[in-house]
């Protein structure tokens, strides 16, 4: 391990344990049944002109070269796995990552808005992570916002030329805090009647960072020790996906 | 983790029309959820569990185990929903958090219980479908739903995918574990970044594997497979109108 590595790990050991008893990091899917109809559909339609984008992206990518496809499926359960996968966390509890921080770095925001939408249906029926009904909702928010702000941050950090470790932390940390933002309102905003919506966002966001900062600093840092492992193996790899293709 | 999977190819109700029983569940869901009755949910929670464990032959333990997953979910939201924070006290309970109360009146709980219900609902009847159904037969069914033709082949390439590199990570994790790979927190996170290094160098390089073996079977941009036709029960198509008219009932009385 390196230095930086070590700082890295420090870093997160002193949070993890600070904040010791992580709930599960799926606790950002918005559940079967937690949404009226009106926003369900509502938040679907706002997905539709970014999955448009996605995929036709895809569309263009395998056209050009039809051996993208395996790739593109091959991520996509890439993505799948890393977000069932457990993470280690010192209270025994067990957390996940959501892995599309990672997946935005690695493949762009545009392939990972399908990848996701896919992702999300496979996790909904195989997992019952989330639901049917709220899958619109649970798409704009894991499988769009989280993803293009990620990806949007590490571009900007790059031009920067700010430190790739640091570019790569900040991304998915607050990709990842992004997203529980979404989800916070998006119930903020279908459940407000006994408040105002400003009101009963406040709360969520309180309730959420309490429990969802120290997680996302852990996503932050495993991606992190992620792409350092991918730098130092997976060149090729990382290539043929197309991380280092444009020499950034 | 694979275990709804593997459960719906042993459920007898397996080879009921798949268009038939996607329809039962998500009338049945839109309904619950459209409605946000008590007096539904409580029917239809019931409902579809007996229909999942009698008729679908689901085992009931199993059943019962994975109802508690949507718990920690649903335990969020409603956390969210039912609690709210204010600066006077409402009158079911109150935590003092400085001049802030964690609170919840009757109203706000209240409110938290119904939304619990109706998603408990909501849960049963996605279960009913994914329980009794394998993916394949509905990504036969997405298909035929003129899904566009790239993204039903991706769906059905990563479905595939997703147990291969599942098998692939649990194999690398048990190695990691038998060489101490988690004694403790630091080597814990170290060990995970590079699982899932692992798991990307793998994946790439099965890709190109999994390419050039279907090119060499003539793969031209579709993957074509057979599928077995199973046409709707005059029998089934009634019974569920009548579930769907019963239900209508009961939100009216409900009301």
């Amino acid at each position: 391990m390196t230095k930086k590595e070590k700082t890295l790990l420090t870093a997160a050991i002193v949070f993890a344990g600070t904040f010791g008893k992580t709930s599960t990091a799926y606790a950002m899917h918005i559940m079967e049944g937690a949404l009226p109809v009106g926003y369900c559909l509502a938040w679907g339609a706002l997905s539709v002109p970014f999955l448009m984008a996605g995929f036709f992206s895809i569309k263009k990518t395998v056209r050009e070269n039809r051996r993208a496809l395996t790739l593109l499926a091959m991520s996509g359960a890439f993505v799948f796995v890393i977000s069932s996968l457990k993470i280690p966390s010192v209270s025994g509890s067990c957390s996940h990552m959501t892995g599309t921080g990672l997946g935005a770095i690695l493949f762009g925001p545009a392939a990972v808005s399908i990848l996701g939408l896919i992702v999300l249906i496979f996790q909904a029926i195989l997992l019952a992570h989330g639901g049917l009904t709220t899958l619109g909702a649970n798409t704009f928010s894991m499988a769009i916002a989280g993803p293009f702000l990620s990806w949007f941050l590490f571009r900007i950090f790059e031009k920067a030329k700010v430190n790739r470790k640091m570019s790569v932390f900040l991304a998915a940390f607050f990709g990842d805090l992004f997203t529980y933002c979404v989800t916070a309102v998006q119930l903020a905003m279908a459940h407000n009647s006994a408040t105002t919506f400003g009101i009963a966002l406040k709360e969520n966001l309180i309730i959420f960072a309490g429990t969802q900062i120290p997680l996302a600093i852990v996503e932050g840092i495993l991606t992190v020790v992620v792409i350092i492992g991918l730098e130092s193996y997976a060149r090729p790899e990382l290539r043929a996906a197309g991380f280092i293709k444009e020499g950034r | 983790m694979a275990t709804i999977d593997k459960l719906s190819y042993h459920s007898r109700l397996r080879y009921v029309n798949t268009g038939e029983k996607f329809a039962f569940s998500a009338i049945t869901l839109v309904l619950c959820i459209g409605s946000r009755s008590v007096c539904l949910a409580v029917f239809v929670f019931f409902a579809m569990g007996i229909l999942t464990v009698k008729k679908g032959g689901i085992p009931i333990s199993e059943y019962l185990r994975l109802l508690t997953i949507p718990m920690v979910f649903l335990g969020m939201n409603s956390l969210i929903l039912g609690v709210s924070i204010r600066q006077t006290p409402l009158e079911v309970f109150a935590i003092r958090w400085g001049s802030w109360y964690l609170t919840g009146g009757r109203e706000t709980i209240g409110y938290g219980l119904q939304i619990f219900i109706t998603a408990m609902a909501a849960v049963s009847c996605l279960y009913f479908l994914s329980c009794n159904t394998t993916m394949t037969d509905l990504l036969i069914l997405f298909r035929k739903w003129k899904c566009p033709a790239l993204i039903a082949e991706l769906m059905l390439l990563i479905y595939r995918f997703i147990f291969v590199l599942l098998d692939r990570g649990k194999a690398v994790s048990i190695a990691q574990k038998s060489r101490l790979g988690n004694r403790d927190y630091r080597t814990g996170l170290h060990s995970f970044g590079e699982l899932v290094s692992c798991l990307f160098v793998n994946s790439v390089k099965r890709s190109e594997a999994l390419f050039d073996a279907m090119e060499s079977r003539c793969y031209d941009g579709v993957i074509r497979v057979l599928e077995e036709e199973h046409p709707p029960k005059k029998r089934e198509a009634f019974g569920m109108i009548a579930f769907e008219l019963w239900a209508c009932f009961l939100i009216w009385i409900g009301r």
